[in-house]
């Protein structure tokens, strides 16, 4: 091969691959030049601002309820819906407070919140909340709610993820739990059958530990699954 | 000839004799060589591209041109190493940090690359909104791959926050679409589905 030719690879490969890899690094920090909630109409505003108002008083994030005004207003939802959506936020958000307890994390909170809106009740995010062992609740309760969703009877998922948290299942295992579930349900498995069986595929972690005495723990664990 | 033989040595004789006496071939005897034949490997040719490839020759770079070519290797390495699928991710792919703050966020840990895919042929754009990127649609916009095989595959990496989030495409600006490969989030208020990703990280 020439030395012409070999310039010739080595520039192509360099323009090819340089303006790819620095694509692949798109920024994500949104522009908070402007207020993002400007967008809502005064009244609407106005109602929003006394939520999150409401929020920090309780003690709760109020990013959730940011968050969920501005899909409102990406998804072109009037203000009377956006304020409704925002509501059902906040007063998931301190359910969910009530029954996890002040050392809940804020991702427990929000996991904990959609499922309350899915069906669960407080007393059951509560059994959760009793048989802790030192894990945090996202990922059960994030596919709980999923399960749900598509068609899992409430009370089969319930009581099958809160077996499996009690038999120490890991991150790991829900995460696999929900992969083989969703996989059977889109083979055309009913819903319900899918989980039981997929559960029964689950090993024993070993016993739950008791937990704590106060009910309280660091506001965030170490990663159970590194 | 029965003269001329006879007069010879005995031992001659009989040597002509043996040479003379018809040979019995077994019947199966020609199928078995075949069989044998077929058997034996055929001899490998090398090509004529590898024998120009195998070829030793000299060749010379300049400086310049030698630093573009590691650099444009090093690139195709890194992209490689970001497009690994790998397990341990609940829907999107997950690569390693890379250090972006979320302001929405507690500052929990090192930002992750996660990478979102949906696959929408007829699609003319597609973009990726959630709770990360204050649900804009211009924040995060995907790319269409080019590769053959792989048309009407749309995705973006993101760095994101370990945590949960919550994010919907969007496509063609007006249709939200959950991620099929993703856990349904619970209902928005809005209509639409959205889906969740648990970014894995030193606090969750």
């Amino acid at each position: 091969m020439s030395a012409l030719s070999l310039r010739r690879v080595a520039w192509s490969a360099s323009l090819v691959a340089l303006p790819v890899v620095v694509g692949a690094q798109d920024s994500v920090v949104p522009n908070r030049g402007i207020d993002p909630l400007s967008r809502l109409n005064e009244s609407t505003r106005y109602s929003i601002e006394l939520l999150f108002d409401s929020a920090k008083v309780a003690g709760l994030p109020t990013w959730p309820l940011e968050s969920k005004a501005l899909e409102g207003i990406t998804k072109r939802a009037d203000g009377r819906r956006i304020v409704a959506a925002v509501r059902l936020v906040f007063r998931s958000l301190r359910e969910a407070r009530s029954a996890l307890g002040p050392g809940a994390t804020n991702d427990e909170l929000t996991a904990a919140a959609g499922a309350l809106s899915v069906g669960i009740t407080t007393d059951e995010l509560a059994r959760l909340v009793k048989s802790r062992h030192e894990k945090q609740l996202t990922y059960p309760l994030v596919v709980l709610s999923d399960l749900i969703t598509r068609g899992v009877p409430r009370d089969t998922a319930s009581q099958t993820i809160f077996q499996l948290w009690q038999r120490g299942a890991s991150d790991d295992d829900f995460q696999g739990l929900w992969r083989g579930v969703e996989r059977d349900i889109v083979s055309g498995t009913d819903p319900g059958v899918a989980l039981l069986n997929r559960a029964r595929e689950i090993p024993s972690r070993g016993p739950p530990t008791a937990p704590p005495a106060s009910g309280a723990r660091p506001e965030r664990s170490e990663n159970p699954n590194p | 000839m029965t003269d001329e033989l006879n007069s010879l040595d005995p031992y001659v004789r009989e040597l002509v004799g043996e040479a003379r006496r018809p040979v019995v071939v077994d019947p199966s005897a020609r199928h078995r060589l075949m069989e044998a034949i077929r058997l034996e490997p055929a001899p490998r040719r090398r090509s004529r591209v590898l024998d120009w490839l195998l070829e030793p020759r000299h060749s010379s770079l300049s400086p310049v041109a030698s630093m573009a070519l590691a650099a444009g290797l090093v690139g195709i390495g890194i992209l490689g190493g970001l497009a690994i699928h790998r397990d341990g991710r609940l829907s999107t792919e997950q690569a390693p940090p890379v250090g972006v703050g979320n302001p929405h966020l507690p500052d929990s840990g090192t930002a992750r690359a996660i990478r979102f895919v949906l696959i929408a042929p007829q699609a003319a754009r597609v973009s990726v909104v959630g709770d990360f990127n204050d649900w804009d649609p211009s924040a995060n916009p995907m790319s269409a791959q080019r590769e053959p095989g792989s048309s009407g595959v749309w995705s973006v990496y993101v760095p994101l926050q370990p945590g949960l989030h919550t994010y919907s495409f969007v496509v063609d600006g007006t249709h939200f679409v959950p991620d099929p490969a993703a856990p349904i989030a619970p209902d928005d208020g809005y209509g639409h589905r959205s889906s969740v990703v648990i970014v894995r990280g030193s606090s969750l």
